[in-house]
């Protein structure tokens, strides 16, 4: 079992390499000379003042000297000072990473309450038209544009029924609560139809299993065989499908983000993009993607304790 | 051989039963079986002419201006209103089939192309080539798709053909990775080893008996591709970083829309149905086509 992590953990370094050069990048393919651009509000510089600066920097430095250089900042938690609000990067996106991450989970979770029931529903009723109903609603669900899927959700309970506010984050919990509400059923969309659709024909594997035909054949009450001996190994490719859908549904968030206001890094990310912040931007880039590599692999270590075919492979 | 043949041939009406239908006229039937796929077609079909006839449809010029005619409500002139410019919504919305039709179809072939290739040259060559091709591919798995073509539009610039390049860059990886898997699984299997077994050159095992069992495969993924293509260009356009006003883009119109919601909805309801339904005939075409053509699925 600890072998196991160890291992797995051992593999990710290539990745985090790769995912760190892929923003280093990025950082120097974006336009714009960085000195210039920090410099923006200040007078004219001549050509001397800005070469001095860029020594000062270390970026006339040969490319693989700035990439380490990068790395150990990144180490230490430097990201660079945010061009647009003078304050520290890292700080800047850890004072909005928690709201990204309640609207994440919050979202899965709201996912998963609506599409397992529904799924696990539509595959014990197969072929009735409960079934036909599911697979309709779960179509419709990987087919709306999430995005316009808020707009709707906006327009209806907050312009037409005044029930939820439309824009922002509410300050006390209450208003918290309530303003939470329409992102995160709007992000839950991405999740929603494929969640549904795997529910429902992993339930329908597992059932047509030996096992569970022994359990019926021993007389144990259909209530028991689907709940109790068909539906946990059921879960399991649902694992996968939230954890591998995690990347997308962080996409997602950064779009619902824009659409409510909500003060998330997806937001912050956008806006930075139109105000030449580009150090946010890249750095808003690595923390998404570091988000991922740590669900993905917090679900494979979860899986060695769920499966525990997997430790002995 | 000969003498073989004709004595099938005495067996004439045996013949005649067990001859075996081709692929294609089973996919096709097994295409047209499901009244999804009939709509899906029809529907793109109609998506396609509107697109491709915009000039004679559309009852106006969606980028005529018309200060004397602004934020109309529907009406038998303007099916859907007009915009705060005066524009006809229902043309503009029109004209937006063009765009997302033509990103999502260029999108998905051109990222198609370079995956398939570079998969197969992954899964063909192995060693280095694999190792490096998939290692990209495993870094840019780890990051969203719509965060990444945000970093790279800042990389390219906002604008349309920007945002389509940055699209393709990324969505390669998909069709990239499909290929590369089926090559390695096909080439462990009973026929390929038995080809090989029967002296059967590297190009006839690659052209006659690998890349016929691929490319079925790919075209399912391809149309899926458009529908994934089209949603990230509204998306992009919508958060202002693809099509740049005043171009009649779906994503871009629901974005100018969301300052008129209170008085004209109309106009941040009706380019979302839009893109819906293209996307809805898409997935049913996508779907179809998967049982048609993945003979792995077909009972």
């Amino acid at each position: 079992m600890k072998k196991y992590i160890i291992r797995r953990l051992i593999l990710m370094i290539p990745l985090v390499f790769g995912v760190t050069t892929l923003t280093f990048a990025l950082i120097h393919l974006i336009p714009g000379d960085p000195v210039e651009l920090m410099m923006s509000n200040a007078r004219q510089l001549t050509q001397e003042e800005i070469e001095r600066i860029r020594d000062k920097l270390g970026l006339n430095d040969p490319l693989p000297l700035q990439y380490v250089r990068y790395l150990t900042n990144l180490l230490q938690g430097d990201m660079g000072i945010s061009v647009r609000s003078r304050s520290p990067v890292s700080y800047e996106i850890m004072q909005r990473l928690p709201d990204t991450i309640i609207l994440a989970v919050s979202s899965i979770v709201l996912a998963l309450v609506l599409a397992l029931p529904i799924g696990i529903l539509s595959a014990l009723k197969r072929g009735t038209w409960i079934d036909t109903l599911a697979m309709t609603f779960a179509l419709f669900g990987v087919s709306i544009p999430a995005f316009w899927f808020g707009i709707m959700l906006m327009l209806i309970f907050g312009l037409y029924l005044d029930w939820l506010p439309t824009v922002g984050q509410g300050k006390t919990p209450i208003e918290f609560t309530r303003s939470l509400i329409l992102p995160s059923v709007t992000l839950s969309l991405v999740l929603l139809g494929l969640v549904t659709r795997v529910a429902r024909s992993s339930m329908l594997e597992v059932l047509s299993l030996d096992y569970v035909r022994t359990a019926r054949a021993k007389g144990i009450g259909a209530r028991r065989v689907n709940f109790r001996h068909a539906l946990p190994n059921a879960l399991i490719p649902i694992l996968t499908i939230v954890s591998g859908q995690f990347a997308t549904l962080l996409g997602g968030a950064v779009v619902i983000e824009k659409v409510f206001g909500w003060p998330g890094i997806g937001r912050l990310a956008v806006d930075a993009i139109f105000a030449r912040d580009y150090l946010i931007v890249t750095n808003t880039v690595l923390v998404f993607a570091t988000m991922v590599i740590l669900v993905n692999l917090a679900t494979d270590i979860l899986y060695t304790y769920i499966d525990p075919r997997i430790r002995f492979q | 051989m000969a003498e073989n043949v004709v004595g099938l041939a005495a067996d004439a009406e045996i013949v005649e039963q067990v001859k075996p239908k081709s692929f294609s006229y089973i996919a096709f039937h097994q295409f047209i079986r499901t009244g999804r796929s009939i709509l899906g077609v029809s529907v793109l079909l109609v998506l396609v002419l509107a697109a491709v006839f915009a000039e004679r449809i559309a009852p106006y010029d969606p980028y005529k201006t018309n200060y004397s005619n602004v934020k109309q409500p529907p009406s038998a002139e303007h099916f859907i209103g007009t915009d705060e410019l005066g524009r006809d919504s229902f043309s503009r919305l029109i004209y937006g089939a063009r765009i997302s039709l033509v990103i999502g179809f260029l999108v998905s072939s051109i990222s198609t192309t370079i995956g398939v290739i570079l998969g197969a040259a992954a899964g063909y060559f192995g060693g280095a080539v694999d190792m490096i091709i998939m290692r990209i591919v495993d870094v840019m798995m780890a990051f969203p798709l719509l965060v990444l073509a945000i970093a790279l539009v800042a990389v390219f610039g906002p604008s349309q053909d920007n945002m389509m390049l940055a699209l393709i860059c990324l969505i390669w990886i998909w069709p990239a990775r499909l290929v590369r898997g089926m090559i390695l699984s096909l080439r462990e299997t009973e026929f390929i080893v038995g080809a090989k077994a029967v002296g059967a050159t590297e190009t006839t095992i690659i052209f006659r008996h690998i890349l016929p069992n691929v490319f079925p495969i790919v075209v399912v993924q391809a149309s899926f591709l458009v529908t994934e293509a089209i949603l990230a260009a509204a998306t992009l356009s919508y958060l202002g970083l693809g099509a740049q006003p005043p171009k009649a883009e779906w994503g871009s119109m629901l974005s100018n829309a969301k300052e008129l919601m209170r008085i004209l909805p109309v106009m941040s309801i009706a380019p979302g149905v839009a893109i819906m339904v293209t996307v809805l005939a898409n997935n049913f075409i996508g779907d179809a086509l998967r049982d048609a053509l993945d003979p792995t699925l077909r009972q």
